[in-house]
């Protein structure tokens, strides 16, 4: 009972606060005494609004004490990204643009979270409208890895998976595009879930690209994790691309040492660095220990994944951004002249670099004349990618790699080499071309930067990726590790 | 060498916008109406706000089906949605959801009429087909105020059926033809409302000319964003004439996107094809193909009205009924079926019924206050039966009355004005007015016996048996007297023959 | 596959001001990303497309009215309005 309770995962907590004495409203208290000791140095947290949290969590405390409570997440604080609508919170999605931006509206994952009592706590810093892999790109701050403040923790979700290195929240809600919660997650040494594209309702996520965006939870064990997805994940009639009731049953979990693990072909070569290889490798020999059969794997079209998918992504992007125009909400140029010239300006101060980069990508693979080679070339080359990994999964439960080439790099390092930054996400993209649900799990540190592996199952396969995650995490005990800040 | 108009041929192809008869928009539950205070109709979905999500309306899908199936088009498999990506600040998320390879409805044709060489004789019909419709939303209004515009987004995420013809139509008359029908067809199926004062039905209207005989289409001009049939015909009319100046000038027709300024009657040049939109149209990725159930295919079959012109052609050849009475009769489903029910009710005489909604219940539904607003004030009679005081069995009584020889004609007037006023059935409004004709054989026979035999008559009496028919006449009137009015007319004149025999 | 790569279009149609060292800076890093998408213009690839998630008709919204924001609300969040609407600069007819 002597360890401070930031080092506590969610599960633990949601059992002492179910027993007693622990309050949420002491939780909280305790969590806000570490926010002001930490985030300073890390910038994981944009904005908490302590007066709110703390209300939440005297109202959680009520309801227990009533004898309502609401299931193990009750009183439990959830960190938030901040491309996540909370009625009344700021949504920045760490942009200029949506800087004064206060949401009128709940997220379908934030209705959930406040029906498993949960308390929503704060918004995480992030690469702005999540288009990045270093959270440099936000432009609100800049986040740094609790393991090494000099370096990046990986990006979109970068805030998400600093805030749970630093033990400054047990739970966070990230978003996964092409690898924004996986990588990050990775890069700071925690558990982080990309589910099958439709188990979350995605209303509410401020959409990067909608064919690819994920809402998934981040957390420092792979049990939290569970918890946390058990939570988020129902059907939601304001989303048609999330699954209905009746079909979303995931795949039972069954018995982790006998998954059948596929290493695809060739993916321990390609500038993988050698630390993050040797773990890796351990990651497989530890699975081969336990029964697991470990297959080599053929994916031909592995080498397309990248392009297709930064066509794909910023082709919806430079669409979902159209919106931001200085008309109806968020920032507008103090410039006048003509509409054109007010959205256009607005758009032109509100946007950082990296999001205009994009928008012009993706305004250009959908111009007359070139969508034909750009765009719908690559959604034949994504439905190639996609039988493939389904093939693949045919033989296989899931498909291990790497989950990053490289551990953190130093912040400022890729700033200037954005196609460098791209190939970040080699490993993690396919999933999202494909739909399919991968977890990322620490696996070892290459010096003191952690390093991760990544399980990619078929569809509904979660509970395979989490019993996985069990069994590796049952024997190398990661759940506790916390950077010393 | 100059050449008359006839040489040119017309060719016109209409591109119709109409809001879809539903209570919440299109792709999301805010609610959707007229005159309500600006923005008052929005929610985060229709406003853009960022992580909001379309889903699509049923409703929306289902009425366009119901189109599709009006117009006899095969109801595809599947359909699905596109974003036509733009920047307006009426258009929330700058793209506007559309269909543009899947759209809702493919093929089909609309009957038109066109009009006659007067009123009582029936035009040319023919058949002008669809291309194809598809479902999206529509944008907000913008109006302007001094120095700036200020924009409403009530009006924004209506859905919107857009229907796009073949370049079937040949001159103004056709196109307004066509737009009669169709809206007559759409509200009759109650798919739409198409109230152009509120801007329900707007048309882009594509023109060009060829000579006559010519196979090859010329270039042709899209004038945007009519709202009115009248319009449509005016552009018509305009940029005919525009063209033929043009070409017979030796210039060359623009390719070009052109309004119309109603209140000049005259179009003007909107851009070129140089300034044409890049509108990146590609799937949308929050909204999954759609694939239509043939059970709800078939449920929403049986709620197809017969078409118009199938109906109007049923009441010439099967109630014989006047094309004048017919034609004015189909154009609005509600009085056809008003009429339908009376007839039922009264089998021999449906003309008889025909000439009383035609003329006189039409115009006392007019003159009342209750008759309704008009629809459209270019389309419809301006009448609504739900307020109608009179119900069909009733005038089928009446008509019956009259055609049994229990009141007259110009008794029937009477009652049909007090049945107007009070929705009482006509035997109980001749009975207590006393209107009733006498048919009392017995009674009739004394006192046309007592009339005969007075000396006042004999004069006539005489002259009828020497071959003067007229002459019968004299002794109706004394007898009518004798009545207080009531006798049946016919009877007093089958008595008189018998007894003079 | 780059070729007619026109940095000032792009930016008109994206409603971007780019600065003349912005228009070099992007030009260049899109070329060099378009070259890495070569991959893509080279690759045996089907002739279908098969990812479309399709549903049925029960996914669809039912025709019930729900809440709305309010014009309050919506003019609120717009960086300027009047008299319940939002304003902006005067719009020119198809200015678009």
């Amino acid at each position: 009972m002597d360890e401070p309770l930031h080092t506590l995962s969610a599960a633990e907590l949601g059992r002492r606060l179910a027993a007693g004495p622990l309050t949420s409203r002491a939780l909280c208290e305790a969590l806000i005494v570490r926010y002001h000791a930490v985030n300073k140095k890390v910038g994981a947290f944009t904005h908490l609004d302590e007066g709110d949290v703390l209300a939440q969590a005297d109202a959680s405390d009520v309801r227990r004490k009533a004898g309502q409570g609401r299931g193990p997440l009750e009183g439990v604080p959830v960190a938030i990204k901040d491309n996540i609508a909370v009625k009344g919170q700021p949504l920045t999605c760490s942009s200029q643009m949506l800087a004064s931006l206060v949401s009128p509206y709940d997220a379908h994952v934030s209705d959930r979270l406040r029906a498993a009592g949960a308390i929503l706590y704060g918004r995480l810093n992030m690469d702005e409208f999540a288009m990045g892999s270093s959270t440099e790109n936000s432009a609100i701050q800049k986040t740094f890895n609790p393991w090494d403040l000099a370096c990046i923790p990986g990006g979109s979700s970068g805030g998400s998976a600093a805030a749970l290195a630093a033990g400054l929240v047990p739970l966070a809600l990230g978003s996964d595009t092409g690898g924004s919660i996986r990588q990050p997650a990775s890069h700071c040494g925690v558990v982080g879930l990309k589910p099958t594209y439709g188990l979350i309702s995605r209303f509410g996520l401020v959409a990067f690209a909608s064919s690819l965006d994920q809402i998934g939870p981040m957390a420092r064990s792979v049990e939290d994790c569970e918890l946390l997805l058990c939570a988020l994940a129902s059907a939601d009639a304001r989303d048609m691309t999330c699954f209905a009731a009746a079909d979303r049953a995931l795949t039972p979990a069954g018995d982790a040492k006998k998954l059948r693990i596929g290493i695809p072909k060739g993916f321990l070569g390609k500038g993988v660095g050698v630390e993050v290889a040797a773990a890796v490798t351990a990651a497989i020999e530890f699975y081969r220990s336990q029964g697991c059969a470990i297959s080599e794997v053929e994916l031909p079209s592995a080498d397309l994944a990248v392009p297709t998918y930064y066509v794909v992504a910023t082709a919806e992007a430079s669409s979902n951004l159209g919106r931001y125009d200085g008309v109806r909400y968020g920032h507008r140029s103090a410039t006048a002249g003509t509409p054109v010239e007010m959205m256009t300006t607005s758009r032109s101060e509100g946007f950082g670099a990296e999001v205009k980069r994009r928008i012009l990508l993706g305004t250009f693979v959908l111009s007359a004349g070139y969508a034909d080679a750009y765009y719908m070339r690559a959604l034949r080359a994504r439905s190639k990618i996609r039988a493939e990994y389904l093939a693949a999964l045919a033989t296989v439960d899931v498909l291990l790699t790497p989950t990053v080439p490289t551990p953190a790099f130093k912040v400022g390092e890729k700033a200037a080499d954005p196609l460098q930054l791209y190939l970040e996400d080699i490993f993690t993209i396919p999933a999202n071309l494909a739909g399919l649900p991968a977890i990322s799990l620490p696996c070892g540190k290459s010096g003191h930067l952690p390093v991760g592996f990544h399980l990619v199952g078929a569809p509904l396969s979660e509970a395979k990726l989490l019993a996985a995650g069990r069994l590796f995490e049952a024997a190398h005990g990661f759940a506790h590790q916390q950077a010393a800040l | 060498m100059s050449s008359s108009p006839s040489d040119w041929e017309v060719v016109i192809g209409l591109e119709v916008h109409v809001q879809l008869h539903t209570r919440a928009k299109a792709f999301a539950s805010s609610p959707w109406g007229f005159g309500k205070e600006p923005n008052e109709q929005v929610d985060p979905v229709v406003l853009g706000l960022p992580g909001t999500l379309p889903v699509v309306n049923r409703e929306a899908v289902e009425k366009s089906i119901l189109f599709g199936l009006v117009v006899g088009s095969s109801v595809p498999e599947q359909c699905a949605w596109d974003r036509k990506n733009y920047f307006y600040p009426d258009n929330p998320k700058n793209y506007q959801l559309t269909q543009k390879d899947f759209p809702v409805v493919v093929g089909g044709q609309v009957e038109i009429e066109l009009p006659g060489a007067s009123r009582n004789v029936m035009g040319e019909h023919k058949f002008i087909r669809i291309h194809h419709a598809h479902l999206e939303e529509d944008v907000g209004k913008l109006s302007h105020a001094g120095s700036g515009s200020l924009v409403d987004y009530n009006r924004a995420g209506v859905p919107l059926l857009e229907i796009v013809t073949e370049p079937d139509l040949r001159s103004a008359a056709e196109a307004e033809a066509f737009l009669r029908s169709l809206v007559a067809l759409l509200t009759q199926a109650g798919v739409a409302d198409c109230d152009m004062e509120k801007g329900q039905l707007r048309c882009d209207c594509n023109v060009s000319i060829r000579r006559r005989g010519a196979e090859k289409l010329g270039t042709r001009t899209e004038t945007k964003n009519l709202n009115s049939i009248s319009s449509v015909r005016d552009t018509v009319i305009y940029e005919t004439a525009r063209q033929i100046r043009e070409l017979e000038a030796g210039r060359s027709i623009t390719q070009e996107t052109r309004g119309w300024n109603a209140e000049l009657s005259r179009g003007y040049v909107l851009r070129d094809k140089e300034d044409a939109h890049d509108y990146r149209y590609f799937p949308d990725p929050d909204l999954p193909t759609l694939r239509i159930s043939r059970e709800t295919v078939a449920r929403l079959q049986k709620l197809v009205p017969e078409n118009l012109y199938d109906r109007q052609r049923r009441y010439v050849e099967k109630f014989g009924l006047p094309f004048t009475a017919a034609s004015v009769l189909v154009v609005n489903r509600e009085l056809a079926e008003w009429f339908e029910a009376a007839a039922a009710a009264h089998p021999t005489n449906p003309q008889g019924i025909a000439n009383w909604v035609t003329n006189d219940l039409l115009r006392d539904l007019a003159a009342s206050g209750g008759a309704g607003a008009p629809l459209t004030d270019e389309v419809l009679p301006a009448v609504s039966l739900a307020s109608c005081p009179i119900k069909p069995v009733q005038l089928a009584g009446l008509v019956k009355l009259t055609d049994d020889g229990v009141i007259s004609k110009q008794q029937a007037k009477e009652v049909f004005a007090e049945m107007f006023k009070t929705g009482q059935e006509a035997l109980a409004i001749v009975d207590a007015k006393g209107l009733r004709q006498n048919s009392d054989t017995g009674e009739l026979e004394k006192i046309v016996q007592e009339v005969i035999a007075d000396p006042a008559v004999a004069k006539s009496i005489a002259e009828y048996r020497a071959g003067n028919e007229k002459a019968i006449n004299a002794l109706k009137g004394p007898i009518m007297k004798r009545t207080q009015g009531k006798a049946n007319p016919v009877l007093i004149d089958q008595l008189l023959r018998k007894f003079l025999g | 596959m780059a070729e007619g790569f026109d940095i000032d279009h792009l930016a008109k149609l994206a409603r971007l001001n780019l600065t003349a060292e912005e228009k070099v800076l992007y030009s260049s890093q899109l070329n060099q990303i378009l070259g890495h998408f070569q991959a893509l213009a080279k690759a045996d690839l089907p002739a279908t497309i098969d990812l479309a998630r399709v549903v049925s008709e029960s996914a669809l919204r039912s025709d019930e009215p729900g809440p709305v924001l309010g014009a309050e609300t919506v003019t609120r969040l717009a960086p300027a309005s009047r008299d319940g609407q939002i304003s902006v600069p005067r719009v020119v007819d198809d200015e678009a």
